[in-house]
């Protein structure tokens, strides 16, 4: 059955560069919906990442920056990057030559999708 | 504070790594039959008896629902409290079945906490040594001898 994300993850796994994507809890790091390629452990990626994108916007919050609109960890192997949408977080995983600033403007664009279908709950 | 004990050595590595690893404040393996192998963050020989004979009944009657409702026992419970959460699983291994609980808070997440505790068995059966004896159902008339002995071990009075 098809979720409210999916058509949103469609959009952003068809990006080229980009090897997977998932709506993830940040509070439990639980995989809510996901697009990845055979082999991936979206389970692994999402609880890791929601873990750090979390400690990210508290860091940030501690500092007195503000809220964390766009998250970007890069390592010789590729990218994570990550959005925040109230209790939801959307996380892209991308080889290390996507164009990044096309993925961050489709996360942010996405993000008022995952806001609207219950992201701020 | 990374302040594990334990009963057998072989458990100290892999309880070490997975309370470091998953940011757990509490965390406490034992045998089904509330027999305890080894723990973090207790500071009461007292909390751990009872935490686990709690452990050990919440478990079996999870079994037993999951029985009843899927055909299979629930392997697994998380409850979400005010501050803190709780994580209880059935930890499979060749020696046989424990059971683990991990208390943990918001430093922490259920994601981080089922990830390491998956890497936690591996790492527990890695360790396992070959020549162990299996896990024997504990006997009634020796269960508090035996729980007096790993809690003693655990405390510092053996």
């Amino acid at each position: 059955m098809a979720t409210p994300f999916a058509s949103m993850l469609d959009g952003l796994t068809r990006q080229r560069g980009v090897t997977a994507a998932l709506v993830v809890s940040e509070r439990d790091g639980i995989v809510v919906d996901s697009n990845l390629q055979i082999g991936q452990d979206g389970d692994r990626v999402a609880a890791l990442a929601a873990s750090l994108y979390r400690k990210a916007r508290l860091s940030a919050r501690a500092a007195g920056m503000g809220a964390v609109s766009f998250m970007q960890l890069e390592a010789p192997g590729g990218r994570i990057c990550a959005v925040g949408g109230g209790a939801l977080v959307l996380i892209v995983v991308a080889e290390s030559a996507v164009n990044v600033g096309l993925v961050r403007v489709e996360l942010l664009k996405a993000i008022e999708g995952l806001s609207a279908a219950g992201g701020d709950a | 504070m990374n302040n594990v004990t334990v009963v057998e050595s072989w458990i100290e590595a892999p309880l070490k790594q997975f309370v470091l690893d998953a940011d757990a404040e509490l965390a406490l393996l034992l045998h089904p039959s509330g027999q305890v192998l080894a723990q973090h963050g207790f500071a009461r020989a007292v909390d751990v008896m009872s935490a686990c004979a709690l452990a050990a009944g919440i478990h079996a009657s999870a079994g037993e629902l999951g029985k009843l409702l899927d055909g299979r026992p629930f392997r697994g419970l998380h409850h979400v409290g005010r501050a803190r959460q709780i994580f209880l699983a059935e930890a499979l291994w060749p020696r046989g079945s424990y059971i683990f609980l991990t208390v943990f808070g918001p430093e922490s997440s259920l994601g981080i906490v089922r990830l390491y505790f998956d890497e936690l068995v591996a790492a527990l059966v890695a360790a396992a040594p070959l020549e162990a004896t299996p896990a024997t159902p504990a006997l009634a008339e020796h269960f508090e001898r035996d729980l007096n002995r790993n809690l003693a071990v655990l405390f510092g009075r053996a």
